[in-house]
């Protein structure tokens, strides 16, 4: 991507010192400085900033209950006590472990559904149209209603019970392992139509006459399946699976309405775990802690994955 | 579900897919703070935050858009800051909660906690990188060739930028504003950590819906959802061919 991004320059940096290009070249950078600054001082303004300020706060014990200001919270220097704790918060560990669980079911799930329904998209049919709308519009639904309409459904007076004869004392979101389920199910059907959005994308990309040649070799729909159109569709696959497991570890909106991460702890993720600690227990420091600590290990995580896609590309 | 009459709700015996006894009662009561038959009333109607919301949601998307915009035409024509594309990115990997914090103590500190300015900053800065990546995948597809002639001709860059290429991104820019708004429509957090009570959005005064009696007001909540989920539903409708590009950042075309 940034080979595109420089190449317009490069090629005017091919004529130096010929007046028009070169005077063009600097009237362009010079517009180009203007129009980045809007963005680079809300970067700056949300990114270099605040995180200064988050490694401030988490070396201290700082909370807004005590009454001193912020910028004096160097009063109550700690020396990175909040990150030695972090190792024995088993809460913390336990919250991240469930985030990973939920990832580890439903983002697959989701990809497989996504898959399927992409694989049905490439026929035409009746009503094709039609169903592309529906499959669709729950991807468009605020979370926060999402969770609330699942928090209806999954009532023991609910429809669910209703429908499949259940008793009104078999709960869903208050039995410890149901409530995870219920949370999935809610997440699998927000998030399943972006998955089967871009696998179509995906799949539409792959050339017609390659299926054409498979099928005309005695190739059978599901050998053309397995051996032309998942191979080529690696690239949308990973990005598919990348975004997805990047959204849901952040799950919050769904979790919060539906379950509040209860039974107990039952379904709290790491965002649940982060806001139980900032609001219930105004653990302010250590919540900078624990989101630097996240934010740090993401961040080298996510570079090695771009590098190793970059040189994949390359 | 929106349609069910309260007394549907609050009887507890055996719910159904649809309701027995459609009625219009509670939309009549989100909309005006109470309803024929109801007792209970609302000390609001529906009309503060869904101002609230509109309003933050629009500026917000506002400022996304144009500084979204201008950067990522910056970078794809002028090559400026090449590395600013990954930074923006980044920004999106993280859980919100992990950075909030210092956040919610600047918010404070220069007095932007529930005021619509503060909320619109907030949403402006998170959306900025969506901003920024749809816009990029609709300006790398501008030929260059254009803009050279125009320039050859005696356009100043501004003018180019002006005149040229951003009538040729239109409706790339209009899909990417109303995706914005949508993904600002749809915030629940920012706002509950941010707003206290004047600019309360609608997600968060769904979840503050219970009545004085105690009960949860399942129906009103209902049919606040089917209100909340009205813009962007259509919206979505609206652009869904575009979508697909936005989501993965332009990354399919390599």
């Amino acid at each position: 991507m940034t080979e595109t991004a420089a190449e317009p320059v490069r090629s005017e940096m091919k004529q130096p010192g010929r007046g028009y290009w070169s005077s063009v070249a600097h009237d362009g950078r010079k517009l180009g400085f203007w129009f980045v600054t809007p963005a680079v001082l809300l970067l700056v303004f949300i990114v270099v900033f605040p995180l200064a300020m988050q490694f401030y706060l988490s070396v201290t014990w700082w909370t807004p209950l005590d009454g001193v200001r912020w910028y004096r919270a160097y009063e109550s220097f700690n020396s990175g006590d909040n990150y030695l704790r972090l190792f024995t918060d088993g809460a913390m560990w336990a919250a991240l472990g469930r985030t990973v669980l939920l990832m580890a079911i439903a983002v697959p799930a989701q990809f497989l559904l996504g898959l399927g329904l992409a694989y049905l998209f490439m026929e035409q049919f009746v009503g094709r149209k039609i169903f592309y709308s529906i499959i669709l519009t729950p991807m468009m639904i605020v979370p926060a209603v999402v969770g609330l309409i699942f928090f209806l459904l999954f009532q023991g007076t609910g429809p669910v019970n209703d429908t499949f004869g259940l008793p009104i004392s078999f709960s869903w979101l208050t039995d410890v392992h149901r409530a995870m389920l219920s949370v999935i199910i809610a997440d699998t059907w927000q998030w399943t139509p972006l998955m089967f959005l871009i696998l179509l994308a995906g799949m539409l990309g792959v050339p017609s006459d390659q299926l054409t040649a498979g099928r005309l070799l005695g190739a059978s729909n599901w050998q053309n399946f397995i051996k032309i159109i998942l191979p080529r569709m690696k690239p949308v696959i990973g990005i598919a699976l990348v975004l997805r497991a990047v959204e849901c570890f952040k799950i919050f909106d769904i979790i919060l309405v539906m379950t509040k991460g209860g039974p107990g702890v039952e379904t709290e993720t790491i965002s649940l775990y982060l806001y139980k600690k900032t609001f219930a227990d105004l653990d302010w420091s250590y919540v900078a802690a624990i989101g630097l600590t996240i934010l740090f290990s993401l961040s080298l995580l996510a570079a090695r994955g771009i590098s190793h896609a970059a040189k994949r590309r390359g | 579900m929106a349609f069910k009459p309260f007394a549907e709700w609050t009887t507890g015996s055996g719910m159904t897919w649809f309701p027995r006894n459609p009625t219009l009662q509670n939309f009549e009561f989100v909309i005006f703070g109470h309803a024929e038959g109801l007792v209970v009333s609302l000390d609001r109607s529906i009309l503060g935050p869904l101002t609230a919301s509109l309003i933050t949601s629009i500026c917000g998307t506002a400022l996304a858009v144009v500084a979204g915009t201008l950067s990522s035409y910056a970078v794809v024509r002028f090559g400026i800051m090449s590395a600013l594309p990954l930074q923006v990115l980044q920004l999106r990997l993280f859980p919100p909660l992990a950075v909030m914090i210092p956040v919610m103590v600047m918010w404070a500190f220069i007095g932007a906690v529930d005021t619509w300015w503060g909320l619109s900053l907030i949403y402006g800065i998170v959306t900025l990188p969506f901003a920024f990546w749809l816009m990029k995948t609709f300006f790398d597809e501008v030929p260059v060739e254009i803009e050279d002639a125009a320039r050859v001709s005696g356009c100043s860059y501004w003018r180019v930028f002006y005149r040229i290429t951003l009538p040729i991104v239109k409706p790339g820019l209009a899909t990417c504003a109303l995706f914005v708004f949508i993904l600002n429509w749809s915030d629940y957090l920012l706002a509950l950590l941010l707003t206290q009570k004047n600019w309360i959005t609608l997600p968060i005064y769904m979840s503050t819906l219970t009545s004085p009696m105690g009960g949860q007001m399942y129906g009103m909540k209902a049919a606040l959802g089917m209100i909340a989920a009205i813009p962007p539903v259509i919206f979505g409708l609206l652009i869904q061919k575009h979508l697909v590009r936005g989501l993965t950042f332009g990354a399919l075309k390599q």
